[in-house]
């Protein structure tokens, strides 16, 4: 199920909201559980059995790793089948069509035949569900975190509907205390409000119509030079406020239920250098990357080859987590060299000595480059792509009409409009830890009519993570 | 804090009223007309993955919320933003284009796309049978209104000229090296744009104006008795007046809450000669038409018996028949055409007309159609 939908918005959101406060707290996770099964069902019944039996391995291992009297080998045997198990899955559902065409190719490239590959359906979200499972297990073996009370508890974690399927990634040991004891205050709730809307807002309002540019752009025949600044510009609001928009409604309805989710966006096109974007944008990924890989790999502590070499490793599988395609891996690659190059200049920008809003700039330039990567439809493409910005290719002859579906004065609003807001200090999740005032309401309220107005006359557009 | 508590009271309660609200009202609008809340259906069928989509779909497509509120939103868009949704691309002059005739134009073809092939591959089989029948087969591509008009799309292309394609260009390249004979309307139109009196497309419609209509059953008619194909028959007709006032299906996709504007379109109605009647198809004409909407206009439609179909007789100085299949001109048409195989006999000529937009967007593709072996006497 998608948040921007009729079917959550007026049938599974109000009928839960209305079941949950009607139940005693002691019911609440299980309540949680059951319609974060259905929520997640809702794309294709079967995935929750998979998602069930990974809930279940991950509850298993867990008190096994815990159990008094194990010895350091059975905890380290325990966890590695974890790891083994979840990877395992996530692998084969995520990579293996990759893998087996990219084998396919070469096996054709030397004249040995190739094999039969089978059609693999992706589970929607299993990237974040599986990460939340490991983070559990993970921080049992560190000692990080204590047991689940429960199995309802370990699955309402793991299936909590509102960061299921695009994050935030949250670890179970934020989330422990919470699950066994939560309050809901009219303020919490009220707050919850909030930050859904203006995540609502930003995806109907800011990122689909960006969303339409970008499309138009990177789907055209050589666009001119001017549009393909306007496209990849467009591509980076729209992930933006698309990603972002999806994390302030996840935050906003875990907020309504009582739980508080860590931050996951910090205005991060207002990064200085690289280094700052990746503190600042999909915190939560970049947090999980760091604790659970760099700092494992040896982090800093072996040198510095070791360490850039460490950021290189880290970005590479970062990128290959969003998905089995070069284009993943090539995105990947570009943001570790530049941390590597940043590291190698003691964390500094590329030019420290320019006035901040051109080290701002440039920093949002080479974002706005990986981008290309990111979006293109590969690698081929992205190579035509960067032609195109640079002058370097040859427009389609009907290149000049693109102009038509980009400058329409509702796209030049909405790229306006997102600018303005990237380039803020004060973002959507500062703003509702202000008292809620008078003016306040009176500025959501329509935004949030105009935004539902809007969702009805636009057709219907997931979020882009959702597909990672 | 006491200061706050208001307003957060009023946030929430507004946000419950909202979303709260559009099922119950949806619900008591179905009671209140007998029926069972579409909600419930959900319980009556097997949760299945194509179940849940549908469900969803019917549920969001019955709202009556999203009934009220979508053509106002997109009012809003249109008239206030110069948005025109998913369809329609609002372009110059009042001018408004087919979003994904445009795009078709923009567009690099998918990876992997073997349209052009196909297509070229169905009509020179199509051609083949037709000979094989002793018949003669004339292609007529209709033009975009953007690959004509791309001025009106944008200022940016103003000297553009005329842009067919990059797949409508390989598939006439093709076609000619198969010797398929085709009428080339877009050189035909691009030379006309400039000549004519009044525009070749209509402003608020994707199809050609009354002028278009006849410059093409011009150049076809020429081409068919140039060719030696059919000599000009006897029946006279003549011309008259007939204007419309007309809603172009652009401005009808955007499905606004009341029409803003309607076009004046000048058409001239077809009537023959000795008695003043309207042109009406002939099933024993020597000419079958096949077609889309292209040819639909001006002759099912208002004001009738001043559509393609109707000029080209004129020009012919016969009758002819048509077989119209609205969006369907790439295949549907062809697989009609099998069904009633009985509307060949005693032709000489077909013309087939598609919209060049279909070469992408044809709703049933371009397969093969293979016609019944014809009925021997």
């Amino acid at each position: 199920m998608v948040f921007t939908t009729h079917i959550f918005l007026f049938y599974f959101l109000p009928l839960f909201l209305l079941v949950y406060f009607s139940l005693p707290a002691r019911w609440r996770n299980l309540w949680i559980t059951l319609a974060s099964y259905v929520f997640y069902g809702w794309w294709e019944p079967w995935f929750v059995t998979l998602m069930l039996f990974t809930t279940l391995l991950d509850f298993i291992w867990g008190r096994v790793i815990t159990r008094t009297g194990a010895t350091p080998g059975q905890r380290r045997a325990a966890v590695a089948a974890c790891v083994v198990t979840n990877l395992g899955l996530l692998g084969f559902f995520k990579y293996y069509m990759f893998a087996a065409t990219t084998l396919n190719q070469l096996l054709a490239a030397v004249g040995v035949g190739t094999f039969h590959i089978w059609q693999v359906v992706l589970p929607i979200g299993i990237s974040f569900y599986t990460f939340h499972s490991l983070t559990y297990i993970l921080d049992l073996y560190r000692g990080h975190a204590t047991p689940a009370r429960s199995f309802t508890d370990f699955s309402a974690f793991v299936a909590l509907f509102p960061d299921l399927v695009a994050g935030p990634i949250i670890r179970y040991k934020t989330l422990a205390a919470q699950l066994a004891a939560r309050e809901t205050t009219v303020a919490r709730f009220a707050s919850g409000v909030s930050i859904f809307v203006l995540g609502f807002a930003k995806k109907i309002l800011l990122a689909n119509p960006a969303g339409d540019v970008a499309d138009a752009v990177f789907g055209a025949e050589g666009p001119l030079v001017l549009e393909a600044w306007v496209g990849v510009l467009a591509y980076a609001f729209q992930i933006y406020f698309d990603f972002c928009g999806y994390s302030d409604m996840a935050v906003g309805l875990g907020r309504m239920l009582g739980f508080e989710f860590l931050k996951n966006f910090d205005a991060p096109y207002r990064a200085e250098s690289i280094t700052e974007l990746w503190r600042r944008w999909h915190i939560s990924l970049s947090t999980v990357l760091r604790d659970y890989l760099y700092l494992p790999l040896g982090g800093n502590r072996l040198g510095p080859v070791r360490t850039y070499g460490n950021l290189l490793v880290v970005m590479l599988l970062g990128g290959l987590w969003h998905g089995a395609k070069w284009n993943f891996l090539a995105w990947g690659a570009y943001h570790g060299l530049w941390l590597a190059v940043e590291r190698w200049r003691g964390k500094q920008s590329l030019c420290p000595a320019l006035p901040r809003p051109a080290r701002i700039g440039l920093t949002f330039v080479l974002v706005l480059f990986s981008w290309v990567l990111f979006r293109a439809e590969n690698l081929t493409a992205a190579a035509h792509y960067f032609g195109a910005l640079l002058g370097l290719t040859t427009p389609g002859a009907a290149a000049p009409l693109l102009a038509a579906s980009l400058y329409t004065p509702h796209h030049l609003l909405v790229l306006a409009v997102c600018a303005w807001l990237v380039f803020q200090p004060v973002q959507a999740h500062d703003w509702v830890q202000q008292p809620l005032t008078w003016n306040r309401v009176a500025a959501l309220a329509p935004l949030f009519l105009a935004a539902l107005a809007a969702m009805f006359a636009q057709s219907f557009n997931p979020f882009l993570y959702f597909q990672f | 804090m006491p200061s706050t508590r208001q307003p957060q009271l009023c946030l929430i309660l507004m946000f419950l009223a909202l979303i709260g609200s559009v099922p119950l009202l949806q619900a008591a609008l179905e009671l209140a007309a007998g029926a069972r809340p579409q909600a419930l259906e959900v319980f009556r069928q097997k949760p299945t993955a194509p179940n849940l989509r549908r469900y969803e779909h019917d549920l969001t497509e019955a709202s009556r919320v999203a009934g009220w509120l979508r053509p106002w939103a997109q009012y809003v868009l249109f008239a206030g933003l110069g948005d025109g949704g998913g369809k329609t691309l609002v372009g110059r002059a009042g001018w408004l284009f087919y979003k994904p005739g445009v795009q078709g134009l923009t567009d690099r073809p998918a990876h992997g796309s073997h349209t052009v092939e196909e297509a070229a591959a169905a009509i020179v089989d199509f051609r083949d049978q037709l000979q094989a029948r002793g018949l003669r087969l004339l292609i007529v591509p209709a033009p975009n209104k953007e690959s004509i008009y791309p001025e009106y799309v944008t200022r940016r292309a103003a000297g553009l000229g005329a842009v067919p394609g990059a797949g409508t260009r390989a598939l006439l390249q093709q076609l000619a090296a198969a010797g398929v004979e085709v009428a080339d309307l877009f050189a035909l139109f691009a030379a006309g744009k400039t000549n004519a009196t009044a525009p070749l497309y209509l402003a608020q419609d994707s199809h050609w104006s009354p002028a278009g209509v006849e410059l093409a059953a011009q150049l076809v008619a020429r081409r068919i008795t140039g060719r030696g194909w059919l000599q000009t028959g006897t029946t006279a007709y003549l011309c008259r007046p007939a204007p419309i006032e007309r809603v172009g299906d652009l401005l009808d996709m955007l499905q606004l809450p009341r029409t803003l504007t309607r076009e004046t379109v000048p058409c001239r109605q077809v009537v023959r000669a000795d008695d003043g009647a309207p042109y009406r198809d002939e099933p024993g004409a020597e000419v079958l038409v096949l077609g889309d909407s292209f040819l639909r206009i001006y002759a099912t439609d208002e004001p009738g018996a001043a559509g393609f179909s109707a000029h080209l007789a004129r020009e012919l100085k016969q009758p002819v028949l048509s077989l119209i299949n609205d969006g369907g001109g790439a295949t549907l048409v062809r697989q009609e055409l099998c069904r009633r195989p009985q509307l060949l006999a005693g032709k000489k000529v077909v013309i087939w007309e598609f919209v060049e937009r279909d070469l992408r967007l044809a709703t049933e593709g371009w397969p093969r159609v293979s016609l019944p072996p014809p009925a021997h006497p």
